[in-house]
């Protein structure tokens, strides 16, 4: 009973988070933090603009 | 150029473009961090910095490359015929909004006489051919685009009622600025380098016009170069460094229409310590690294 209860917290616990990510935060946005944090690749400028002039 | 300058980068740095279709999100993704440099309205990156954000203007994008246009079958022929008119502006803290306050106060026109609407740049087009503006002020290709498709006509170009118009400044994160100047350098030499091979020559304004389409605004071919030709001038990439007396008129006149909530000091809100290496820096005339010839892209 006990794993059951603790499988289906940890089952909604990630269906919760991934939708969280997907809903809230944005994959790309969850991609820069994971590079930065674990790869030794270039550290990211990241320029905003409009296609405007 | 982003691109050009991830390659030619002498940091750890690479440099990524991320697109948006309005100002005002584009404003609230440098707040939230979500980027660390934007090409933003000049008076909004004022307010930005009167709001307490952490952030200065360190460049130009370009000057002039804005038009005021309105329906091409209108009985409109000057400035005074928008009078009750709708006339669409990229935001309420754009300097387009601040040139036709300007408008209505020099040719002696009520505040409110002409009904001032903030649109997204890249809907002003379809919103003319719609009929729900009368016309609209904006920085290019959008007026151009309104021009070739048939629905528009440009009433004014900003050069010749406020030459040297300033629309998009290059505003930076203040920690960036701080903890990594030679990224900031990199970065602003480079629009500098983009502008001096922009100003070279017409072959190099097409040139310029087939990479930024195939490769960054996804807009015809045709429609960049035509806005980079008809005439050379429409958008000028020289002069490019934040000079005081050009954003201390924006301010001024800001503060007269209260488009801003509070005056600042020109040195709060700009740095502009990269302006020199970036004006001193050189450029391969032969051709644009990272085009067909330098396969950067």
């Amino acid at each position: 009973m006990k794993l059951k209860v603790s499988l289906g917290v940890l089952v909604w616990t990630l269906l919760i988070s991934l939708a969280h990510i997907s809903l809230n935060i944005g994959w790309s946005n969850v991609g820069d933090v994971v590079r930065g944090m674990f790869s030794n690749a270039k550290t990211q400028l990241r320029v905003g603009y409009l296609p405007v002039t | 150029m982003t691109s050009w300058v991830t390659e030619h980068t002498e940091t750890t740095l690479s440099f990524d473009e991320r697109k948006f279709t309005d100002f005002a999100t584009v404003k609230e993704a440098l707040i939230a961090q979500r980027v660390d440099a934007v090409f933003m309205l000049a008076p909004m990156a004022m307010q930005l910095r009167a709001d307490g954000v952490p952030v200065k203007v360190v460049y130009l994008g370009h000057r002039d490359g804005t038009a005021l246009v309105v329906d091409k079958h209108a009985a409109i022929e000057d400035f005074g015929d928008l009078r009750d008119k709708r006339i669409a502006i990229p935001n309420r803290f754009a300097n387009q909004a601040i040139l036709m306050r300007r408008m209505m106060r020099d040719w002696e026109m009520a505040p409110d006489s002409i009904q001032l609407l903030e649109v997204p740049p890249p809907e002003h087009p379809a919103a003319l051919e719609s009929g729900s503006i009368d016309g609209f002020i904006v920085g290019e290709p959008f007026a151009a685009l309104a021009e070739l498709n048939g629905t528009g006509r440009v009433l004014y170009q900003t050069k010749d009622i406020w030459p040297n118009f300033i629309s998009c400044v290059l505003v930076v994160r203040e920690e960036w600025i701080d903890e990594e100047p030679q990224a900031v350098q990199e970065l602003v030499t480079g629009i500098a380098r983009s502008g001096m091979w922009l100003e070279s020559g017409l072959e190099q304004r097409m040139e310029a016009a087939e990479i930024a389409a195939e490769n960054f605004y996804y807009q015809p071919k045709e429609l960049l170069e035509y806005v980079l030709s008809k005439p050379p001038d429409r958008v000028k990439y020289s002069e490019l460094g934040p000079r005081r007396d050009d954003f201390e008129e924006i301010m001024e006149l800001a503060l007269e229409f209260g488009i801003l909530s509070r005056r600042i000091e020109f040195e709060e809100y700009v740095d502009d310590r990269f302006v020199p290496d970036a004006d001193q820096a050189g450029w391969d005339l032969e051709h644009l690294p990272g085009t067909r010839h330098g396969a950067v892209l």
